[in-house]
Formats: structure tokens, C-alpha cells, sequence
């Protein structure tokens, strides 16, 4: 039953992705939640943990811990903060784990109230790795991308990194490009490649606006916005 | 460990840029590693419970590695009881020593070798030479990387960067007369080189991919027959098994056996399993004289006590160098001349020193599909991130990698000062492409615009 969350919008939303942003708030209180963005929300700590600076993650994931509340639960429009904040942040702060939930994962838990804004689309689906494996999370983006009347086609190799990994796109760019690029041949001639990660999209998207590809869409924009062709 | 190729920061990155920029190597590994992909998917999916049998292997080897000692200790009566020798050895000198040590006692001239990915690690073909003694390769894709003085890029398909072009190069030059480059042909050129090796070599060198505590068996697992070959036909048999590759018994191996060759190759089992328990024994026409089974520590039993002591549950089958994205776009030689792939990427740094191989934690995107892989559920992608703390608290990574994360966390401390940081960034938007780390995003990639944050909307 519908009620309040709390909107955790990561640091890329914030910076990098804010209309993706709005438009899962547009979609949290489409499907009729109360959304509270708690205003002093940083960062989960991800990009200092993942590359093993445990003392630096700590001190940036303690303001997500002074910022959200246990009242309600935490929405996040990204896999892998997601996963950070599900998996590693209690460890890493000490502290109680909390009711977190990727936003596509979240909203797949209600009959789905999504509007058929994609009629006549057809998309791909690039799935997180951190969202897919360490989270599990692979059907509710489809179902809701289906359900916005989009038809979906397979990736070649669902499974396979699109190349971010975070700091490794920054200390092996030539691998993380050229996985970029295979992801990217392997959407062919889809009107969009969707993810629910904001890291895979700022990669994706930095690539195919170098080297040419699909346009590239957040899942949160793709289901409030529709994909335009 | 001897890794001879040092692995310095950068030479992973150096190496990857030369792999990439090889259209036949990239095709060669993306075929390879796609096939074996699909072989494994396909024979885990013929599996009634794959979960079921990954969690008994990793039971198997978790309870076998808790009690090692032990186990070797079994092992090694059991294979004297059986008339051969066993000798432990702490180094790799101890090991070339102990084998160049029996083939100057036996007069051997010519070695029959099976891929052995230890005997790899200890570089023993470097030894024998230097002792005057000539080791051949048998397995066909170390023969290859023989022929042209390189390493394996797989542990388990070492020459996969080879078409069968380079082949019928390298075994022309043998013969001294053009093989053709077709499979059939260069089939019969190997089986000519190799048949006279086999029946004239004085001792046959062979790996061990598991020592059977219960028997005294050495478990010897190929396609080729070879192992077969160069475990029975010379006088003196030696192999070198890793001292983690001990298991109990043999109900125990048949769980193993069950998800080393699916896991490998997608075979229920693969062509040749070769179980041999002791030397020839009397009335008995095949076999050698003599057996000896180096059991090999080199820097595995650092690993022990640690948090990383499940990485010693490995059994080799190369199911995690497949699904790795990094792996299919580098092949081997970027991690070093044995172990590659997310295997080798944990185990090297703890084997050889974190400061002697500083890259391989960072060569993967912790996309976890190396631990999803691994039959006995090693959890890979978690020792990287762990082992990325490590090379920070041991002080491995830079000073200038420290700082910049300090001061990073200290500005996001706060979010008066994030948002004070974040808007000095937006200034220096047009920099970002030049400087650190948005210098290497912009190799390629379009460096993002920083517009009007979702909060001040």
C-alpha cells in the first residue's frame, strides 16, 4: 500500500542525471507516494569503497546514515548505490541495515500503474551487474518497460559489463571502452538502450556520443517521459 | 611464485592496449571464450541442481583446505604405501631442483611433459635446460607456445590466441617442410612430431589436478591422452600437484570430477581421466619404475588462516577466466606468464606480494560474474574489492591516489561542502577533460555536463 519514501537521488543523479531524477519522483508519486528528498543525502561512499579507500567510504556513507530516517523506505533510481547501500554501507558504518529498494524493484512490487508511454518502441535492456547479481533484479525493469508498451529485444549478452566498474573506467579506459562499444553494437537498432544505473548510463552515453550507437535512457526517464525516437 | 615478468603498475594497461589493438587476437578470445561460455552454461544447465553440487564442492574443498596438513600427511603415506615418493617443497628452486636432481640420477635426456600449470609457475623448462636436459610439451597447446617461445594466456586453453595459420607456421619450420593449415594435416604433423617424445623420452613430467588422500592416486584429467602417454610409457613418472589439490577420497572426487570438466569444458567428463596409484608394481607390463609426486607449497600456504584461504579451494577449471569482461578483452598475457582471469588477478597478489603485482586487483569492473562462474563458489569478485583495501592500508597505492580520496571524502563530509566542491567542479568544467582521471574518462568517451542539481531544482 502506497505511503511515504525517501528519494535518494546517489551524487551522479544529483550532478550528472537530475531529470532522471525527477522523473522517478514523477513515477514514485504517480503510483501515489508521499516522496521525501532528505536534503543533507551526500553519497553512499561507493566510489572511494569499491576502490579501497574503506576510511574515505566511511566518512562520506555516514552522511547517507545521518540523512535517512528508518521511518520509511529508501528508493534509488541507481543498481549499484543501491547495492552499496543494501550490501556493504551497514558494514562499513556500523550501523542497522535499512529498507532499501531499487527504484524499478520497488515500483514492480505494486500491480503496475505504468503508463503506456512507449507504445510502438522497441528498447533494450542493459542490466546492472552490481542490480542483476548481487541484488538479483532482473525481471521488474522488463516487466515495467513491457508493461509501458515497449517491445523488448535480448542484448546478445545480457550478462556481460557495459565497461564502467566505477574507477576502473578511469584506470583501464581502453578496456572499459571497448566493452562500451560491444554493449553498444549489441543493442543494433533498438530506439533505446534503458538502465537503471546512472554509472553504466553516463558510460554508455559518453561513448555512443563519441563513437556513435543507440540513444541511451535511464529506465526512470524512459517510463515517465516514454523513449522519443 | 616465480614470476619471472614483473608486474608493475601499468604493464596490464600496457599489454591490454596491445591486445585491443589486435583485431585477430580480440576475435580469437572472443570465439574461444564465447564457446566455452556456452559449453558451460549449456552442461550446468543438464545438471538436475547445479546449486546443489557447487555448494558440496566448495563443502568438500572448504572442510579438505581447513585441515590440510592432514591430508597431506594421508596422502603422502598412501603414495609410499603404494612404492612411490612424495617430496614436499616450500620453493620453486626446491622443486627444479629435487626433479633436475632425478633426471641427472637417471640419466635422462628428453622429457615428456604435460600441461602443468605448476610446473608452469616453477619455470622447471627453464631448469631442465639449463641442466641439459630437453623438455618436450605435449599437450597440443603447449607445444604450440613452445614452438614459439611464449606463455599460456588460459589456464586451461593455453594457445587461444593461435590460428591454425600460426600453427602450420610453427610446425613447418619443425619439419622443415610446409604443413598445410588445415586442421586434419596439422593433427598428423603434431602426432608425428609428438609420437617419437613419447616413446623415447627418459621421464615423463605431468601435473596433478587431484591427489586422492584415501588411495595415494594422482588424478590426472585431459582431452588429449597425453598424460596418459607421459605418465606411463617413460621410465620415471613425476608429478607436481599443488599442495591444495589434495581431497579426501574418492567419493569426494567424483563431486569434483562432476564440476571440473562442465565447469572447464562443458564435458560430463572429459575424454581421458586417468586415475594412477603408485609405479609399475611386479607382473605388471605397463607403467613406470618410478613415481615421484612433488607436492608444491610456493607461497599457497601464505594463504592459509587469512581471509583469503578459500582462494586455495580453486580447482582450475577456468570457468571465471570466460565470463570475465576484462579477460575476453586482454587474454592472458596482460596478467602475467601462468595465472590470468580473476583467479589469477586474487591469487598472484597473494602468492608473489601485493606490491609485485599492484594492478591485478584494480584489472576487473567487480561486475561478480567470476563468483556467479565458479563451481566451488569462490567468492573472486569480493577478494578483489578486499584485496583493493589491502593495496591502501599496506600503503601499495600512490600517495597521490590516497590524497585525492581523502580530501574527496572530507568535501562530501558535508553538504555544505559538497555542494561548495560540486559547484567549483561545475566551474571547472572545461578542464575536466585534461586533467587525472577525466583525462583517461575522455580517452573515448564524452566527459559528462554538469547542469543545475536535482536539489537546487
Amino acid at each position: 500500500m502506497p505511503g511515504r519514501v525517501q528519494l535518494f537521488a546517489t551524487c551522479l543523479g544529483d550532478l550528472v542525471f537530475p531529470d532522471a531524477v525527477a522523473d522517478a519522483e514523477l513515477l514514485l508519486r504517480e503510483a501515489g507516494y508521499d516522496v521525501e528528498f532528505p536534503r543533507s543525502q551526500v553519497c553512499c561512499g561507493q566510489p572511494a569503497f569499491n576502490s579501497g579507500h574503506r576510511r574515505a567510504a566511511r566518512r562520506v556513507a555516514r552522511t547517507f546514515v545521518r540523512a535517512f530516517s528508518r521511518e520509511a523506505p529508501v528508493v534509488v533510481p541507481s543498481g549499484s548505490c543501491a547495492t552499496m547501500v543494501a550490501h556493504y554501507l551497514p558494514e562499513l558504518a556500523g550501523v542497522a541495515p535499512y529498507d532499501v529498494w531499487e527504484l524499478s524493484a520497488f515500483l514492480a512490487r505494486e500491480p503496475l500503474a505504468v503508463l503506456r508511454r512507449n507504445e510502438g518502441r522497441t528498447l533494450a535492456y542493459h542490466d546492472s551487474c552490481h542490480m542483476l547479481r548481487e541484488l538479483g533484479i532482473s525481471e521488474p525493469p522488463r516487466r515495467l518497460l513491457e508493461a509501458s508498451g515497449a517491445t523488448l529485444v535480448p542484448l546478445r549478452r545480457p550478462d556481460l559489463c557495459c565497461g564502467f566498474g566505477g574507477t576502473f573506467s578511469v584506470r583501464q579506459p581502453e578496456i572499459s571502452v571497448a566493452m562500451a562499444d560491444d554493449k553498444l553494437t549489441s543493442a543494433g537498432e533498438t530506439d533505446a538502450l534503458v538502465t537503471a544505473d546512472p554509472g553504466c548510463l553516463m558510460h554508455l552515453r559518453g561513448r555512443a556520443a563519441r563513437a556513435g550507437g543507440p540513444p541511451v535512457v535511464h529506465i526512470a526517464t524512459a517510463l515517465a517521459r516514454g523513449v522519443t525516437a | 611464485m616465480s614470476h619471472e615478468i614483473p608486474q608493475p603498475a601499468g604493464r596490464f594497461r600496457e599489454v591490454a592496449r596491445r591486445k585491443l589493438a589486435d583485431p585477430h587476437v580480440q576475435s580469437a578470445i572472443d570465439f574461444s571464450t564465447q564457446r566455452l561460455f556456452d559449453l558451460r552454461t549449456a552442461a550446468w544447465a543438464g545438471l538436475e541442481d547445479v546449486e546443489a553440487l557447487r555448494e558440496q564442492g566448495r563443502e568438500i574443498r572448504t572442510r579438505t583446505i581447513a585441515d590440510l596438513d592432514r591430508h597431506l600427511a594421508a596422502f603422502t603415506k598412501a603414495v609410499e604405501g603404494r612404492g612411490g615418493q612424495v617430496r614436499f617443497c616450500r620453493t620453486a628452486e626446491e622443486a627444479n631442483t629435487y626433479v633436475v636432481d632425478v633426471c641427472r640420477r637417471t640419466g635422462a635426456k628428453l622429457v615428456s611433459k604435460s600441461k602443468s600449470m605448476a610446473s608452469e609457475e616453477i619455470r622447471l623448462n627453464d631448469a631442465l635446460e639449463a641442466a641439459g636436459v630437453k623438455p618436450v610439451e605435449t599437450d597440443l597447446g603447449e607445444y604450440i607456445l613452445q614452438l614459439a617461445g611464449e606463455h599460456p594466456v588460459h589456464i586451461i586453453a593455453p594457445a587461444i590466441e593461435k590460428t591454425k595459420e600460426d600453427v602450420a607456421e610453427l610446425f613447418s619450420r619443425v619439419e622443415g617442410v610446409p604443413v598445410e593449415a588445415e586442421l586434419g594435416a596439422l593433427t598428423r604433423a603434431a602426432r608425428r612430431q609428438l609420437r617419437q617424445v613419447f616413446l623415447t623420452a627418459d621421464v615423463g613430467i605431468t601435473g596433478a589436478n587431484f591427489g586422492v588422500a584415501e588411495t595415494g592416486s594422482i588424478v590426472l584429467v585431459t582431452n588429449e591422452g597425453n598424460a596418459r602417454l607421459s605418465s606411463a610409457l617413460p621410465r620415471v613418472h613425476i608429478a607436481i600437484m599443488g599442495m591444495e589439490r589434495v581431497v579426501p577420497n574418492l567419493a569426494d572426487l567424483s563431486v569434483l570430477l562432476r564440476l571440473l570438466g562442465r565447469s572447464g569444458t562443458g564435458q560430463e567428463l572429459t575424454a581421458y581421466t586417468t586415475i594412477i596409484t603408485g609405479p609399475r608394481r611386479e607382473g605388471e607390463v605397463d607403467g613406470p619404475e618410478e613415481l615421484h609426486v612433488i607436492i608444491l607449497d610456493n607461497g599457497r600456504s601464505n594463504l592459509i588462516g587469512t581471509h583469503y584461504q578459500e582462494m586455495l579451494n580453486c580447482i582450475r577449471c577456468g570457468a571465471c577466466l570466460n565470463v570475465c569482461p576484462v579477460y575476453r578483452k586482454t587474454a592472458g598475457e596482460a596478467y602475467g606468464p601462468v595465472y590470468s582471469g580473476p583467479m589469477g588477478a586474487v591469487l598472484v597478489p597473494l602468492v608473489v606480494g601485493l606490491s609485485r603485482a599492484p594492478s591485478l586487483p584494480h584489472a576487473s569492473s567487480l561486475c561478480g560474474h567470476c563468483s556467479d562462474a565458479c563451481p566451488v563458489k569462490i567468492p573472486l569478485h569480493e577478494y578483489l574489492l578486499e584485496l583493493r583495501k589491502d593495496l591502501v592500508e599496506q600503503g601499495v597505492a600512490s600517495r597521490l591516489e590516497r590524497l585525492g580520496f581523502t580530501l574527496w571524502s572530507y568535501a562530501w563530509s558535508h553538504p555544505w561542502a559538497y555542494r561548495l566542491s560540486t559547484a567549483l567542479a561545475r566551474r571547472g568544467g572545461p578542464l575536466a577533460g585534461r586533467l587525472g582521471p577525466g583525462r583517461a574518462w575522455a580517452l573515448g568517451r564524452a566527459i559528462p555536463r554538469l547542469g543545475k542539481r536535482y536539489r537546487d531544482r
